[in-house]
C-alpha cells in the first residue's frame, strides 16, 4: 500500500454494475405480485436505474452542510528521514508543485461544505508562508484548520499568530525517550524539538495535539508517550501504522483484526489534495479500481466540477462500504472518534 | 394547532384543476385545519382560490418551491401552529389525513411525519408508482421504526423543528429539497411514519402509451439533483433505506 498512487488508466468495473443492476431489480420484482405484470414493470424499473445511472443532467449544483474534509498534503518534503514514512522519498519536483494560489480558490469555492481544513504532509512547514496564507484564509472563511508537523521549524512568531486564528496544531510522536527518538525520526532531533513543543503548549494551550503512530516497533514507546501527555495535559490521538510507500515498520495489530473491529471508514467525507494539485476522495484511494486515477487537478479545473462529475459520485458511492485497513487513518476516522482521552 | 401549506406553481387549467381539487378534499376532513396557506409562486396563470376559505399568498417573483414553503413556514411561526403539513397541488388528501398527521405528531417523539402515497391515476405507470415507493418515504434500515426520508407532498413537522430546519431555497425545483431537509432534520429529531394518513398523488399520466414521456422525464428531474444529495450529506448518506409500499408499510418491528 502507498499513498503514492498510480497513472495507469483504468476502466469502470462491469462486475459492479452488474452488481447494482441485480441489486435493485430483484427486490423490485418481488414486490409484484401478479406474475403477467413481472416483465414490464421490471422494464420501466430498468428505465428509472438507467437514468440514475447514466443520464448526465443539465443542472449539478455542489451545495452541502459542512460535511466535508479538505486534506492537502502540501508537500512530499521533509525535513525528517522516519524509517516508518516513505513520502519524504519522493519530493515533489519544483515544477510540479502546486501554486498556492489555486489551493485557496479551491478553499474559497468549498468552504461552505467543509467542517475542517487540514494540512499534511511530508512537513508542511516547509512551506510556512504557504500555510499562513492558508490559516488566514480559513480563518476568514469560518473554517477550522488543522496542521499535522514534526515540529522542527516551529517557532514562537508562528505559534503566537496561528494561536490568534484558534486553529489546532498536531505534533507527531512515537517516543519521548532521546534514543528512539532519534532512530524514529531518522535525524538526531530530540533537542531541537522538544524544546519547541514545550513552546507549542505554553502558547497554544489546547490548541495543541500529540498523535502517534502504533507499530511493532514502537508499541512499547506509545504508553509512554500517551503518560507524557497527560502529565502535560495534552489530547493524544494513536494511528494504526499504515505503510506508505517504506515498507520498514510492521503492523502490531494483524490486517484482519483492523479490518473486523467494527469501527466505520469515513473516508467518504475527505477531498484530497496532492503537492501537484491532484484531487482524490481518500488518500488510498488507489484500492478501488476506478479510483486508481485522480479526480482531476485543481491547477486545472475548478474543484465544483471535478467532485460532481460521474466518476467522483460513482467513487463515493463505493466508498459507503469501504472496510480496508487504512480506515484506521486519523484522516479516515469519524471525528467523533479522534482524540479521546 | 395545524396548519396545512400548499405551495403552487399554476402553469394551466389541469394544474388549476388539480388544486381546486385538492381543496375540495381539504374542505371534507374531519377534523378541519386551523389555516390553509396556499402559496402562489408567481404562477404564470392567474387565478382565485374561490370559495374555499384559505389564505392566498402570491409571492413576486418565482423562487422555487423550498422558497415558498419557507415563506409560509414563517407565517405559520407567527400564528403560532404547533404542526405544519405539507403538501402539493396535485394530491389529494384522505378525509382523515388531518386527524391521523397531527395524532402522531403529538402523540409521539419524532420530530416529523410522513403518511401513505398512493397513485391517483390507474396507469401501468401509476402503478409501478405504487410498487415503487416513488413518492412514499424511505425506510431507515435496518430497523424500520424511524424514516430516511419522507417527501415534502405528504409531511408534517413539529413547529419548533420547522423553526430550527427550513427548506434550502438554493434548490430551484421541486427535486431533492425535501431529501435534503430530512437529512439535516435527522441530525436532530426521528421522523415517523403514519400509515393510516393516506394521500393520493396524481402524476399526470393520460395512459401508460402517452404518459412514458412524462415518466422518463420525472426521473432525469429527480437525477438532477442526486449529484448535489451525494456531495453535500456525503456522512448521512451512508445510511441504508428502502422505499416503503404497499407490503411493507405495517412494519412488525414499528414502535410509535
Amino acid at each position: 500500500m502507498s499513498l503514492v498512487y498510480r497513472f495507469k488508466a483504468n476502466h469502470p468495473n462491469f462486475t459492479h454494475t452488474l452488481q447494482d443492476y441485480v441489486g435493485e431489480m430483484v427486490p423490485f420484482a418481488r414486490r409484484v405480485k401478479n406474475p403477467l405484470l413481472v416483465a414490464p414493470l421490471v422494464l420501466l424499473k430498468s428505465i428509472e436505474w438507467s437514468i440514475y445511472r447514466w443520464h448526465k443532467t443539465p443542472l449539478r449544483r455542489f451545495y452541502g452542510i459542512k460535511s466535508n474534509e479538505l486534506i492537502y498534503m502540501i508537500t512530499n518534503a521533509c525535513n525528517d528521514r522516519c524509517p516508518k514514512c516513505g513520502i519524504w522519498e519522493r519530493p515533489e519536483p519544483k515544477s510540479q508543485h502546486l501554486m498556492i494560489n489555486h489551493f485557496i480558490t479551491c478553499l474559497k469555492r468549498l468552504h461552505n461544505n467543509l467542517y475542517q481544513v487540514t494540512l499534511t504532509g511530508g512537513e508542511p512547514l516547509l512551506f510556512k508562508r504557504d500555510v499562513v496564507l492558508i490559516a488566514d484564509e480559513a480563518k476568514r472563511l469560518g473554517v477550522p484548520m488543522v496542521i499535522v508537523t514534526n515540529a522542527r521549524l516551529l517557532d514562537e512568531a508562528f505559534l503566537t499568530h496561528y494561536k490568534e486564528l484558534g486553529h489546532i496544531l498536531v505534533i507527531s510522536i512515537d517516543s519521548v525517550e532521546r534514543t528512539k527518538w532519534n532512530e524514529f525520526r531518522g535525524t538526531p532531533s530530540f533537542d531541537i524539538v522538544m524544546p519547541k513543543i514545550l513552546l507549542a503548549k505554553r502558547i497554544l494551550g489546547d490548541q495543541l495535539r500529540i498523535q502517534s503512530v502504533l507499530s511493532k516497533q514502537s508499541e512499547t514507546e506509545i504508553p509512554k508517550v500517551a503518560a507524557w501527555c497527560r502529565q502535560h495535559g495534552l489530547q493524544h490521538n494513536v494511528q494504526l501504522y499504515q505503510d506508505f510507500g517504506a515498507y520498514n515498520w510492521s503492523n502490531a495489530v494483524t490486517p484482519k483484526e483492523m479490518v473486523d473491529d467494527g469501527t466505520p471508514c469515513a473516508a467518504r467525507k475527505n477531498i484530497c489534495i496532492y503537492p501537484n494539485g491532484d484531487v482524490v476522495k481518500c488518500f488510498d484511494h488507489r484500492r478501488i479500481p476506478l479510483a486508481k486515477e485522480p479526480l482531476g487537478n485543481i491547477a486545472k479545473q475548478d474543484i465544483i466540477e471535478i467532485l460532481c462529475t460521474k466518476r467522483s459520485t460513482e467513487i463515493s458511492k463505493i466508498m459507503r462500504t469501504c472496510n480496508f485497513p487504512c480506515k484506521h487513518m486519523s484522516c479516515n476516522k469519524p471525528q467523533a472518534l479522534l482524540f479521546r482521552q | 394547532m395545524s396548519i396545512l401549506v400548499i405551495p403552487c406553481f399554476i402553469r394551466a387549467q389541469s394544474d388549476l384543476n388539480c388544486l381546486r381539487r385538492l381543496l375540495d378534499s381539504v374542505r371534507g376532513q374531519s377534523k378541519p385545519f386551523e389555516k390553509v396557506y396556499v402559496v402562489d409562486d408567481a404562477s404564470p396563470l392567474k387565478y382565485e382560490v374561490g370559495r374555499h376559505s384559505v389564505e392566498h399568498i402570491v409571492l413576486e417573483s418565482n423562487g422555487g418551491p423550498a422558497r415558498a414553503r419557507n415563506v409560509a413556514i414563517n407565517r405559520a411561526l407567527e400564528d403560532r401552529a404547533e404542526h405544519i403539513l405539507f403538501t402539493d397541488h396535485d394530491c389529494v388528501l384522505d378525509t382523515d389525513w388531518n386527524t391521523e398527521m397531527t395524532s402522531f405528531l403529538s402523540r409521539t417523539e419524532f420530530g416529523a411525519v410522513g403518511g401513505m402515497t398512493y397513485s391517483w391515476g390507474k396507469t401501468l405507470l401509476d402503478y409501478y408508482h405504487d410498487i415503487n415507493g416513488t413518492l412514499a418515504g424511505k425506510w431507515l434500515l435496518p430497523d424500520r421504526k424511524e424514516l430516511w426520508y419522507m417527501p415534502s407532498l405528504n409531511f408534517g413537522i413539529k413547529a419548533f423543528a420547522a423553526e430550527q430546519f427550513p427548506f434550502d431555497e438554493r434548490f430551484p425545483s421541486a427535486a431533492g429539497e425535501d431529501v435534503d431537509l430530512c437529512l439535516r432534520l435527522r441530525s436532530k429529531y426521528k421522523i415517523g411514519f403514519c400509515p393510516t394518513a393516506k394521500l393520493w398523488h396524481d402524476y399526470g399520466y393520460k395512459s401508460t402509451i402517452t404518459g412514458f414521456a412524462r415518466f422518463v422525464r420525472l426521473f432525469k428531474k429527480y437525477k438532477s439533483s442526486s449529484a448535489t444529495l451525494y456531495e453535500g450529506h456525503t456522512v448521512l448518506m451512508w445510511d441504508s433505506s428502502e422505499s416503503i409500499y404497499e407490503g411493507n408499510i405495517h412494519e412488525p418491528r414499528l414502535q410509535v
